[in-house]
């Protein structure tokens, strides 16, 4: 049986992995929006981002549109294969108790 | 720690709470049009549909009518685009999106120059009332069909196919009561549609909102 992925396996950083899922590869997402589709105040999701890039499974990049500074979010592509790993370890789990 | 059931639950949840966001400018649209149709052709229906009793002036029908349409048209282009904002980096979605767009005008443009086209061989002016608002429902079902198709949205297929319906039904129906068929059976459609997907989307949003909480 797999261990639950502890870095995905909680509540936010759950939530903020399954929405950056929902983008093709290739795509980014600034984090204004993914603030906002999320409903997470930017200091939570600050944190939580910040520990999802520490472990390699979301990359950030800073750049500029004008003079405004914006933040592009994705998945990276061990991201992706680490969440679908999460997607069937819980399956699992939950397949093995009923 | 995070009971694994409430995490599947939570990640369904949240995928089709983005995805719902993100789309969600779909049943704005689909509400413009379900009032555009809806006022819109009960003004053209009142100009003959209650006489003698009463009769609509011509240009007031007409008037409301312009107005809700390019209202209507407004809402169906900004925002589609505004729903992109802040995502950046996918070519293949642009490319489709940018492809059904340009055919909404291409198939508009299409229908007036056919309707020329009918005049200039002989159609009766009288059968022009009948002819451009069932093409236009005709070209609208389609194209919600197709909609519904590519973003595997199965109720716009529901809503195009009832359009269509609506559509080849109306002209039996004879001038102006025509007007009346697709007020109601057009317009209402679309507004029920579009209501409940506003009420399924908010429900999702408080759902996730709700087990979010529940784990502080």
């Amino acid at each position: 049986m797999d261990e639950l992925d502890p870095v995905i396996h909680a509540q936010a950083r759950l939530r903020i992995m399954a929405a950056l899922a929902t983008l093709d590869a290739g795509e980014q997402i600034s984090f204004p929006r993914v603030q906002e589709l999320l409903d997470m105040t930017a200091g939570n999701l600050s944190t939580h981002l910040r520990k999802l890039e520490d472990a390699a499974y979301v990359e950030v990049a800073k750049t500029h549109k004008g003079r405004t500074p914006i933040t592009y979010i994705a998945l990276t592509k061990q991201g992706r294969r680490a969440f679908e790993d999460y997607m069937d370890a819980l399956r699992g789990v939950l397949g093995a108790q009923s | 720690m995070l009971d694994p059931a409430a995490a599947l639950a939570l990640l369904d949840d949240q995928r089709r709470s983005i995805v719902g966001q993100i789309a969600s400018f779909v049943p704005a649209v689909v509400l413009a049009w379900g009032f555009a149709w809806l006022l819109g052709f009960i003004g053209l229906w009142l100009i003959d549909g209650l006489k003698p009793a009463f009769s609509l002036p011509l240009p007031i029908a007409i008037g409301v009518f312009v107005v809700l349409l390019a209202a209507a048209t407004a809402v169906s282009v900004v925002l589609p685009i505004r729903s992109g904002r802040g995502i950046r980096g996918s070519s293949s979605g642009a490319f489709t999106g940018a492809v059904y767009g340009m055919t909404w005008m291409l198939g508009s443009l299409a229908i007036v120059g056919f309707a020329q086209g009918l005049e200039f061989n002989g159609m009766d002016p009288s059968l022009a009332n009948i002819f451009y608002p069932v093409a236009f429902a005709l070209f609208a079902g389609i194209m919600y069909v197709l909609a519904g198709g590519i973003w595997h949205a199965p109720p716009m297929i529901v809503l195009g196919v009832w359009t269509v319906i609506v559509g080849v039904a109306a002209p039996f129906f004879g001038y102006p009561t025509h007007y009346l068929v697709l007020a109601i059976g057009g317009g209402l459609g679309f507004l029920v549609l579009g209501i409940a997907s506003f009420v399924h989307l908010s429900r999702l949003r408080r759902r996730v909102a709700n087990r979010a909480a529940h784990r502080g």
